[in-house]
């Protein structure tokens, strides 16, 4: 358990920035996608993103892979994300997701808690992409699409 | 406390992501609750003529004919090879509830535009074929059976290739199956098996557009009509004739389908023709149904009209008048069999509406009410016709049901 480690000063500042987020304005902050400053993608169409987080498209236009990140479901960005960009309620995402997973295609993507986890996703893999309030974005994510 | 939480969660993400690829099991169930209604009080309707019974002569309130449960395991052995197995319960031809097999297959993914598959398949086709059982994923109770009544099966033992080809921001599916299968058909009287299925389906999608067209070949043998033909064969030449057209022994069995659907979120349209060749007493039957709705939060109303039409309702058969006496007899009988299997057929113009309503983020209830009007010499959609129906009436059903994701 890596927790228990002692929490370091960046650690700490990143934690409370998060909280404060969340905290000021959760459903009033503004979505946008993100990829890590490494991934040489950088910009991307509403389409794209959409067919990407539904599935319908597996690489980015460049041709290298993309991996979907997704909010936790029933969290408000989550569904403002695809109501906003795909016109999607969230029954309809999950109507989508139960199309391909009942015909043995796939899986729905890979969900993380907060936009703390979401950064740390997006550092770890350059082909990774994921969404985030506007106001925490930094330094370690590129912005592709605001909404 | 608050810190402490959120930097064990930076931790468990970390571990996750450290952790993508290796073997990991899913698991994921669906299913429907569902009662029917049937006026028509002389036969069944039932969700496809291979089921025993339903609503109207069996039971005035039916949980059978919409009613089932699935589960499915997802392996991911690799991240290239996985393996899936489903498995539903749902009335059976027997009348019995005892699960079966739906698939179990194995799926290597060469690139991730092409994979393999081997085992028990999921039979692609029409627009929602791969998920006709899965009711949460469509907005209607069951899917308009003008067409989906045109092919029962839903699985097929054999092979598939998948190749997904992406230009620009169109997307391009093509799967081409191989495989055989048998059907079990209600109440015993046999089965009906399908050999040496070829089929290519192409489906593309842009934006909020799909489209889809299939094409599919199969040589069918049921086993349930062969005693009627034989006795036929004991008629010299006309008895032969009349076999060999409307027999069903290793004969063609032709399925195509077009369909497109257009959802850009607040409303969707939908419209599907499909059409089956059978050289048999099958016949060659075609329908298609446009569907519309309109969604607004957790609710959406639709309305469906749907055309079933078949061929060779009926039949003079055997010339009785040129037979002697002994012979005239069953003769008559075998016409008169052989006229109660042709007229079972669905020809039906089908008004529907209905409205959903997602209730919780994984359920959802909908009611729907349809308007049949069965075609003349025709038992429409129904099946166990009892012997005072009367062909070319009509029918108002009503359904409604509970469907969930898990």
């Amino acid at each position: 358990m890596r927790a228990a480690a002692p929490i370091t000063q960046p650690r700490l500042s990143i934690a409370l920035g998060l909280l404060l987020g969340l905290s000021v304005g959760s459903a009033a902050a503004e979505v946008v996608v993100v990829v890590s400053k490494n991934s040489p993608v950088t910009a991307l169409t509403r389409e794209q993103v959409v067919d990407i987080f539904l599935g319908k498209a597996s690489r980015f236009p460049d041709g290298t892979r993309a991996v979907p990140i997704d909010h936790l479901e029933g969290s408000a960005l989550r569904d403002e994300f695809y109501l906003k960009f795909a016109v999607r309620s969230p029954a309809q995402v999950k109507a989508h997701w139960s199309k391909i997973i009942f015909t043995g295609r796939g899986q729905p993507p890979q969900e993380i808690a907060n936009a703390g986890d979401m950064k740390k996703v997006l550092a770890e893999n350059p082909n990774a992409i994921g969404y985030i309030e506007q106001n925490l974005v930094d330094a370690s994510v590129k912005v592709l699409l605001a909404q | 406390m608050a810190i402490a939480i959120s930097t064990a969660t930076l931790c468990a993400a970390g571990a996750r992501a450290d952790e993508a690829g290796v073997p990991a099991i899913s698991f994921s169930g669906f299913g429907t609750l569902g009662v029917v209604r049937s006026g028509e009080k002389r036969a069944d309707l039932t969700a496809h003529i291979i089921k025993p019974n339903g609503a109207g002569y069996s039971r005035t309130w039916s949980a059978s004919v919409d009613s089932l449960l699935g589960a499915q395991m997802t392996a991911h052995l690799t991240p290239r090879l996985s393996a899936v197995v489903q498995v539903i319960a749902e009335q059976n031809y027997d009348d019995s509830y005892r699960p079966h097999l739906e698939w179990a297959n194995v799926r290597y993914e060469l690139t991730p535009e092409l994979a393999i598959r081997a085992g028990r398949i999921v039979l692609p086709g029409f627009l929602v074929s791969e998920t006709r059982k899965v009711a949460y994923t469509y907005p209607w109770v069951r899917p308009p059976p003008a067409v989906y009544g045109l092919v029962p099966i839903t699985n097929s033992d054999g092979a598939d290739v998948s190749y997904r080809l992406r230009l620009g921001s169109v997307a391009h599916t093509i799967e081409v199956t191989v495989g055989d299968n048998e059907l079990k058909l209600a109440n015993d009287i046999g089965t009906a098996k399908a050999k040496g299925s070829r089929g290519i389906t192409y489906t593309t999608e842009y934006g909020p557009l799909t489209m889809r067209a299939t094409y599919k070949r199969s040589s069918v043998t049921i086993s349930a009509v062969a005693a009627l033909f034989d006795s036929f064969r004991q008629f010299g030449q006309s008895g032969n004739a009349l076999a060999d057209k409307y027999g069903s022994v290793d004969k063609p069995f032709i399925v195509r389908g077009i369909g497109a659907t257009y959802d850009p979120g607040a409303w969707f349209v939908t419209g599907e023709w499909g059409r089956v060749e059978t050289n048999s007493f099958l016949g060659d039957r075609s329908g298609w149904y446009g569907s519309g709705g309109y969604r607004s939060g957790k609710f959406t109303t639709f309305v469906t009209f749907a055309r079933a039409r078949a061929d060779n309702l009926d039949e003079p058969g055997l010339d009785v008048s040129a037979l002697p006496p002994s012979l005239a007899a069953p003769a008559t009988g075998l016409n008169a069999s052989l006229n109660s299997i042709l007229r079972n057929k669905p020809v039906h113009d089908t008004w529907s509406v209905g409205g959903r309503w997602d209730f919780m983020k994984n359920a959802s209830a909908t009611l729907q009410f349809d308007h049949i009007r069965i075609g003349p010499g025709s038992t429409g959609p129904l099946t166990n016709i009892q012997p005072d129906f009367q062909t070319g009436g009509q029918a108002n059903v009503f359904g409604a049901a509970i469907a969930f994701v898990l």
